[in-house]
């Protein structure tokens, strides 16, 4: 395995005072695809946020590690500008903020600003590979936009901005059959050497698409068993009940 | 297009100088001056205390009595002004309200569309029923500063659209004020006849800084039948400057008004955004932003008076308040009886930029009509942690993240708004203001 992009350590977090992770330990190595799986509310979306930075949820122990850097102590602008990137699983919406001027003000604080005509003509190419409607450049960011939308603009933010990790939380919910290769083969034209992947998701189509190097599960605020593909195609047909019992088991 | 006017005499604002304004006017004016200086005198000063209407807004500070009416125009401001002309409307004809009348600009393109432009000094005289008939829709002695404006203003600015005719390019109308301890009067009159169509930038500015000043302010527009009037109107005082001021608007049949207004300035602001829609069908569309800090206060009241039938009125005012700044807003929709078929809202939103700034809001309904359709709606709230969260994560730093933020609150308004020069000039005068500290006002070199 090479280097190791994101490398967390028994990492700890509560929100509003309630711990919700309780020492998770996952290592993703550079331009690696991982897949984290876990029943609903077992902490998957609270480690994505954690992970960027969201100041309602408390590190209480542990540590992360991204690029070389300690990440716990940056705030999430900093956390984005080493290339740490969320796709996020309700993203906001900003009225009065243009997709065009967001994703200028985003290029700008990362330094990956470009002359005008060429940050038209990249966004004007990646809008026609994710099929995005050229209205949506002026349009106020996620304002009054569908649930399927949102996923693609998110990926849309992706592409521009390039980053060394992508986290895409359940991008995957939500999206038709056409628009679910769309967003996968947006991912796949991105990753690679230069970019690696941790996608949350329920559903093992997307992984069919994304050829995940390992998935890990999430079970109440800790990763309980890691493997490969084959380890999604087993939730898919079992349920988390035979891996979870027997985890439990191990623990025990 | 200018006259001379009478030597301003000097003194505070009193019974002298009241006396030798109605003297400098025509027979029917110097009479409605008259009237006007004894309201003034009779009235008393709006308190906090007594009138409901001012609770929330205290002049007790204010003596207008200490002030001098201004005498002469400050060049710094009008340059400072000419320059945002030139980047926001180049074409647009640019007029002085000035004590002195200043020669009018690039109105050629409107004289020979039979466009009158000119001082309201002068209208009064050489079209006195046109002025007559504006003037009609505010009372003399109706408020204390009602009363004072109409008692003491001179120059001003009038414009006059005839029937049919649509101006080629907008008005722009400065109204500067320098030095200190001076009183302005700023004036605008429009009139616009059956099925014309016009766009006028009416600007207030003094150079930045504490100078004390008082603005008591009038404007009338009337919009005749299937007539249109897109008016804008940007507040840029400097910090020291009290500012009251009615914006009164009639609609006649099937007349359409866009009215936008940028409040940035003064230390206190008082106004009355009134639109009455007497004629059947007329519709108006009223739009705000205001941005303060420091101890700025702003108090703005609307009215939207549903008057003929099957009108339509939609008002929304956008303040955001840092720092100790605070906004007062008070909003009515009154529909008469004979409004059948109205339809009015009302918005006010507010973004509290700071633990220390405050924003009041009370929108009214008073339905007197059947069959309307009327509503309104209130908000205030803090910039939003989860926004904030969200283009932070995309690298945006916390600050700009939160300026971002404010300023979209606000293009939300500004894009809506026809004149895209206008609006660029608002969104240019707001980023200084989001990004500036508390200055207000031209960056002008005073005289
Ligand atoms: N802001 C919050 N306040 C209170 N509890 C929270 C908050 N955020 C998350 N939680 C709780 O933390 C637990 C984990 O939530 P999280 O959203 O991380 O789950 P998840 O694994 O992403 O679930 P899903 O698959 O449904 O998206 C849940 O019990 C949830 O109720
Ligand atoms: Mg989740």
């Amino acid at each position: 395995m090479s280097k190791a992009v994101l490398s967390i350590s028994g990492l700890h977090a509560s929100v509003e005072g309630k711990e919700i992770l309780k020492g998770v330990d996952l290592q993703v190595a550079q331009g690696e695809i991982h897949a984290l799986m876990g029943p609903n509310g077992s902490g998957k979306s609270t480690l994505a946020y954690t992970l960027m930075g969201h100041p309602k949820y408390m590190v209480t122990g542990g540590s992360v590690s991204f690029d070389g850097h300690d990440l716990l102590p940056l705030t999430a602008d900093a956390r984005a500008r080493l290339g740490l990137f969320l796709c996020f699983q309700y993203p906001t919406a900003i009225p009065g903020v243009s997709t065009v001027n967001f994703l200028r003000a985003a290029l700008r604080a990362q330094e990956k600003e470009m002359p005008a005509r060429e940050f038209l003509n990249r966004l004007s190419t990646e809008m026609k590979e994710l099929k995005i409607d050229e209205s949506f450049r002026s349009r106020y960011i996620n304002d009054g936009f569908s649930g399927g939308e949102k996923k693609r603009m998110e990926i849309l933010q992706l592409a521009m901005l390039r980053p060394k990790l992508a986290i895409l939380d359940e991008t995957d919910s939500g999206l038709d059959v056409d628009a679910l290769r769309t967003v996968a083969d947006g991912v796949m034209r991105l990753c690679g050497p230069d970019m690696g992947v941790l996608v949350i998701t329920h559903y093992p189509r997307i992984l069919e698409h994304l050829h995940p190097d390992r998935v890990h599960v999430l079970h109440d605020g800790r990763v309980v068993t890691s493997g490969g593909a084959d380890l999604a195609r087993q939730i898919e047909r079992e349920g988390y009940e035979p891996i979870l019992g027997t985890a439990a088991a191990a623990t025990a | 297009m200018t006259i001379p006017l009478a030597d301003s005499p000097v003194g505070t604002l009193g019974q002298e100088v009241a006396a030798a304004r109605a003297d400098a006017s025509p027979a029917w004016l110097a009479a409605r001056r008259r009237i006007a200086w004894d309201a003034y005198e009779a009235l008393p000063m709006p308190s906090s205390q007594r009138d409901e209407d001012w609770r929330r807004t205290d002049i007790s500070a204010l003596h207008p009595e200490r002030f001098t009416p201004i005498d002469r125009v400050d060049a710094a401001v009008v340059d400072a002004m000419r320059v945002q002309r030139d980047a926001a409307a180049p074409t647009a004809a640019f007029v002085i309200d000035a004590p002195v009348a200043q020669p009018i600009e690039g109105a050629d393109t409107l004289h020979a569309q039979g466009i009158i432009v000119t001082t309201l000094a002068e209208a009064a005289t050489v079209h006195a029923e046109l002025v007559q008939r504006a003037f009609s829709s505010v009372r003399a002695d109706e408020s204390k500063f009602v009363a004072l404006w109409n008692a003491l203003w001179r120059g001003g600015v009038f414009v006059y659209v005839p029937r049919g005719v649509e101006a080629l390019v907008p008005v722009w109308i400065a109204h500067p004020a320098g030095g200190d301890g001076h009183a302005v009067f700023p004036s605008t009159v429009v009139v616009l006849d059956e099925g014309a169509a016009l766009t006028v930038i009416d600007a207030y500015a003094s150079a930045s800084g504490p100078a004390a000043l008082l603005s008591d302010a009038m404007v009338i527009l009337s919009v005749g039948r299937d007539a249109r009037l897109d008016y804008n109107t940007v507040q840029q005082w400097g910090e020291g400057v009290w500012h009251v001021g009615l914006q009164r608007t009639v609609l006649d049949a099937n007349a359409k008004l866009r009215f936008m207004g940028v409040t940035l300035g003064a230390r206190l602001q008082k106004v009355w955004w009134e639109v009455l829609l007497e004629g059947v069908g007329s519709e108006a569309d009223i739009l705000g932003i205001c941005f303060g800090d420091g101890t700025q206060h702003f108090d703005h009241q609307s009215l939207q008076a549903h008057i003929g039938p099957e009108t339509r009125s939609n008002l929304l005012l956008k303040v955001a308040v840092r720092d100790r700044a605070r906004s007062v807003y008070g909003g009515m929709i009154d529909v008469a009886p004979t409004a059948v078929h109205a339809d009015g809202y009302v918005a006010n939103r507010n973004l509290l930029l700071s633990q220390g700034a405050k924003a009041d809001s009370i929108p009214r309904l008073e339905i007197r009509a059947n069959d309307v359709k009327c509503g309104h709606g209130a908000t205030a709230g803090h910039v939003d942690a989860d926004q904030r969260f969200y283009l932070m994560a995309r690298g945006v730093p916390p600050e700009e993240a939160s300026a971002l933020i404010v300023r979209g609150f606000m293009d939300d308004v500004l894009d809506r708004i026809p004149h895209r020069g206008f609006a660029e000039l608002a969104g240019t005068l707001l980023d200084a203001e989001i990004a500036g500290g508390s200055v207000t006002g031209v960056a002008a070199e005073t005289s």
